[in-house]
């Protein structure tokens, strides 16, 4: 018993060991990639403005957190995103569950879903433009028509992989419609709707915030797309830099719910 | 329990097709009834009519293949420079770990919106297009290329070892093989982001190929015109699709299905 | 039970071997001080219950397991890692599934840097060998897993090692696939003169097979006792009928049970334990 801890502890040192090699490999190429920035920004070498110095870049970043405008216009892309997302992510849902629910319907429709998948989407947005104004609209309707595909396909897909045996229970207790997708569906879908959910908020990010810097006088892709009209290049990285963050954190976010839930196990 | 088999395997997919038709046809009805406004929505039929009409008048072979090009830039980018990520990160371990989960965070992250960045430090040029086509597709290449080379089964190369093979042999011989279709993956995902984004920002700064034909029947308010454009440009990607699909099953005769 | 034939020297001399896994208290002895040699165009098989250390066994004769006590020699010569002399076929599928079967087989001879049209014309000869004509330009996702085994064997032997070491190649097959898979074996023994070592689990394999049998005992893994087989050469499938071999497979069963049995009622105690852990 004794000599079993102790080869776990000296695995566990050795797991150790390789989480501070990792670390210090992280820290080595930030400060590598950091001071490759600076370098250029002070050498002049791009047009001095393209590369600001760090210490510009951050103090815009500090600025803009202490912006009252900024936090206007992220409230604006906030609601747009959450409506896309609700919008396109029910939408989707619906139909993912719907598809994978019949063998027929799937085979019949599915396919559409698909091949129109890898389009871009942005390209709809005059016609949301004129269906639906140039307001925050239009903003909506390109993030959720951008999420709605994903979703389908992960919903629909993830419906299929449920084990068979979980179905047959749920209708051997004869339960409606509703109580199957209430009691067996959704909640041995969680992986695959959380996993949707999460692609499809990257992707309504992108189509709304796309379709902020083409045509709109509020949001945060607005403001990129006026500190790029001003050349405020400082102003500029600092969103950017905002933006990426938010959305990679949210990304991290929802993957850890996804994660933290109890396993389903088959 | 009644349960419906297709009789035959036709009838789904042409429901679906036949769905589709249905639905313009009722389209149609309705705006020439007038219950959808046609300045909103131009009628399916002049959409149609409006195809041939662009693609003669507004040069749509040599913007498809300015398109094309953007596409092949980005392409040769990311195979050059993906798959030697890829390999580089196979190759050390400690890189790998370092940098895998990053590089899985930038495929989620929202690339094209640097679109702006890229266009003062490029101009409104090809080349900031094909900057962000690659960049968009760079992630999934670099991840399908290291899984496909961590993924080589251990008993192959306990075969490379039984017959002595150097590092280069077990390189060449062994592990870019059985990567190989993994790679191949992650270059048909990393060519569709790239392609999505290449037509995105075309649209979105107004240059290049087709995607600018949609920007500017769309301020032209030629309304059939860019819902034909727009129709065009859907066809030619889902066309695009399918054939990476088929490349992939063609170029890889001896994956097991 | 008699000695190894002592006319000429033995093509592999294995000695003394001791394999550790783990250090200190914690070690597990997987191989316990076993010898043996294979003399020129002898098929010695090693048979033992599973966990018994015999693919440990196999790993460490082939070269691709280092750090333990003893020696293999092989004609003399003592190696160390994977060597020439010494060809491996492996138990999982290990045909190449980019490579045809042609070329999975010259894969050896390219290594060796002959040029294509002569190691085609080789590798054919090999593919013939195993009863795969015109299966030469098929990819192994076409083939069976008896085929594919088929080609592994063909493209070791198209190396032309000294000895041939095989781990269980035919453990994924069926009974009638072995018998005549083990027909196929005989006539390219009978053939070449291979000098052979192979490792089993099968009873009748080894015993339609081999000129010795080796009994191995369960973890850790020691020789138990030596067979030698007196069946007549040239043989067949059909060996597998006759009294005399029936004999054997009882004695070397009688054997094999007590070890057998003793690997049962260990992974039963370790279930047990683990469970108690709980």
């Amino acid at each position: 018993m004794a000599a079993a801890a102790s080869a776990t502890l000296a695995a566990a040192s050795a797991g150790r060991a390789r989480g501070v090699r990792v670390a210090v490999v992280r820290i080595g190429i930030i400060v590598a990639l950091l001071t490759a920035w600076e370098i250029v920004a002070r050498s002049g070498w791009l047009f001095r403005d393209v590369v600001p110095t760090l210490a510009v870049i951050g103090r815009a970043v500090l600025r803009m957190l202490a912006d009252p405008v900024f936090y206007a216009n992220l409230r604006v892309t906030a609601l747009e995103i959450a409506a896309a997302l609700a919008i396109g992510g029910g939408i989707g849902l619906i139909v993912g569950l719907l598809l994978g629910g019949s063998r027929f319907l799937s085979r019949a429709y599915e396919g559409i879903v698909y091949y129109l998948g890898p389009t871009p989407k942005i390209i709809f947005f005059p016609i949301m433009i004129l269906w639906f104004g140039t307001g925050a609209g239009s903003k909506i309707a390109m993030g959720a028509l951008s999420c709605f595909f994903p979703i389908v396909i992960s919903v629909a897909s993830g419906m299929r992989e449920i084990p068979l045996v979980l179905i047959r229970v749920g209708q051997s207790f004869r339960a409606n419609p509703w109580q199957m997708s209430r009691l067996v569906y959704l909640p041995a879908m969680r992986a695959p709707i959380v996993n949707g959910v999460r692609l499809g908020l990257g992707i309504a990010i992108i189509g709304t915030l796309l379709a902020e810097t083409k045509l709109s006088n509020q949001g945060l892709g607005y403001l990129v797309i006026q500190a790029y009209a001003t050349f405020d290049m400082p102003r500029m990285y600092a969103l950017l830099i905002i933006l990426f963050v938010l959305a990679i954190g949210a990304n991290a976010l929802i993957g850890r719910y996804g994660s933290r839930a109890p396993a389903q196990s088959p | 329990m009644g349960r419906r088999i297709a009789a035959r395997s036709l009838v789904p997919p042409a429901t679906g097709v036949l769905t589709l038709v249905g639905a313009f046809a009722v389209l149609e009805a309705l705006i020439r009834v007038g219950v959808v406004n046609r300045f909103v929505v131009p009628l399916p039929s002049q959409v149609l009519a409006a195809i041939p009409r662009i693609v003669a008048e507004e040069g749509v072979p040599y913007r498809f293949w300015q398109t094309t090009q953007e596409a092949i830039g980005a392409s040769v980018l990311l195979v050059v420079v993906g798959v030697a990520l890829g390999m580089l990160l196979f190759r050390f371990d400690v890189l790998r770990s370092a940098c895998e989960t990053w590089v899985a965070a930038l495929a989620s992250a929202p690339i094209v919106l640097m679109y702006p960045l890229f266009l003062v430090i490029f101009g409104r040029s090809a080349t900031t297009i094909v900057m962000i086509g690659f960049i968009a597709g760079l992630p999934p290449v670099i991840l399908k290329t290291v899984e496909g080379l961590a993924g080589t089964r251990r008993v192959l190369l306990d075969v490379g070892r039984s017959f002595r093979l150097s590092e280069a042999q077990r390189f060449r011989k062994i592990l870019m093989p059985a990567a190989l279709p993994t790679i191949f993956v992650g270059m048909r995902v990393g060519l569709i982001f790239a392609l999505i984004n290449i037509v995105g920002v075309e649209f979105l700064i107004n240059f290049g190929g087709l995607g600018q034909l949609i920007n500017e029947l769309a301020e032209r308010y030629d309304l059939p015109g860019t819902y034909a454009a727009i129709g065009f440009v859907i066809l030619v990607s889902i066309l695009f699709f399918v054939v990476c699909e088929r490349a992939e099953v063609w170029l890889l005769p001896h994956r097991q299905r | 039970m008699s000695a190894a034939p002592a006319t000429a020297a033995p093509v592999l001399a294995v000695a003394g071997i001791v394999k550790r896994f783990g250090a200190g208290d914690d070690a597990l002895l997987a191989v316990d001080h076993v010898s043996f040699d294979v003399a020129r165009g002898e098929f010695v098989s090693i048979i033992g219950p599973s966990g018994c250390g015999k693919s440990t066994l196999f790993n460490v004769i082939g070269g691709l397991l280092g750090d333990f006590e003893g020696r293999v020699t092989v004609d003399g010569q003592q190696v160390s890692g994977t060597h020439p002399a010494i060809g491996m076929v492996f138990q999982e599928e290990s045909t190449f599934p980019w490579r045809t079967v042609v070329d999975n087989v010259a894969f050896p001879l390219e290594l060796a840097g002959i040029p294509k049209r002569v190691r085609h014309e080789r590798a054919r000869h090999f593919v013939s060998m195993v009863g795969l004509d015109g299966f030469e330009r098929r990819y192994p996702a076409e083939l069976s897993g008896g085929m594919r085994q088929r080609v592994s064997i063909a493209r070791t032997l198209a190396s032309e090692p000294r000895i041939l070491l095989m781990d269980e190649p035919f453990a994924a097959l069926d009974e009638q696939t072995r018998l005549l898979l083990g027909d196929k074996v005989l006539q390219i023994h009978q053939a070449l003169r291979q000098t052979t070592l192979l490792i089993t689990h099968n009873i009748t394999e080894a015993v339609q097979l081999s000129d010795r049998v080796l009994v191995m005992t369960y973890r850790p893994g020691r020789l138990k006792r030596t067979f030698a087989i007196d069946l007549p050469r040239p043989r067949t499938s059909e060996i597998v009928g006759s009294d005399a071999f029936g004999r054997y497979v009882a004695h070397i069963w009688s054997d094999l049970r007590e070890e057998a049995s003793r690997g049962i009622h260990d992974d039963e105690l370790r279930t047990r334990e683990r469970g108690e852990q709980r």
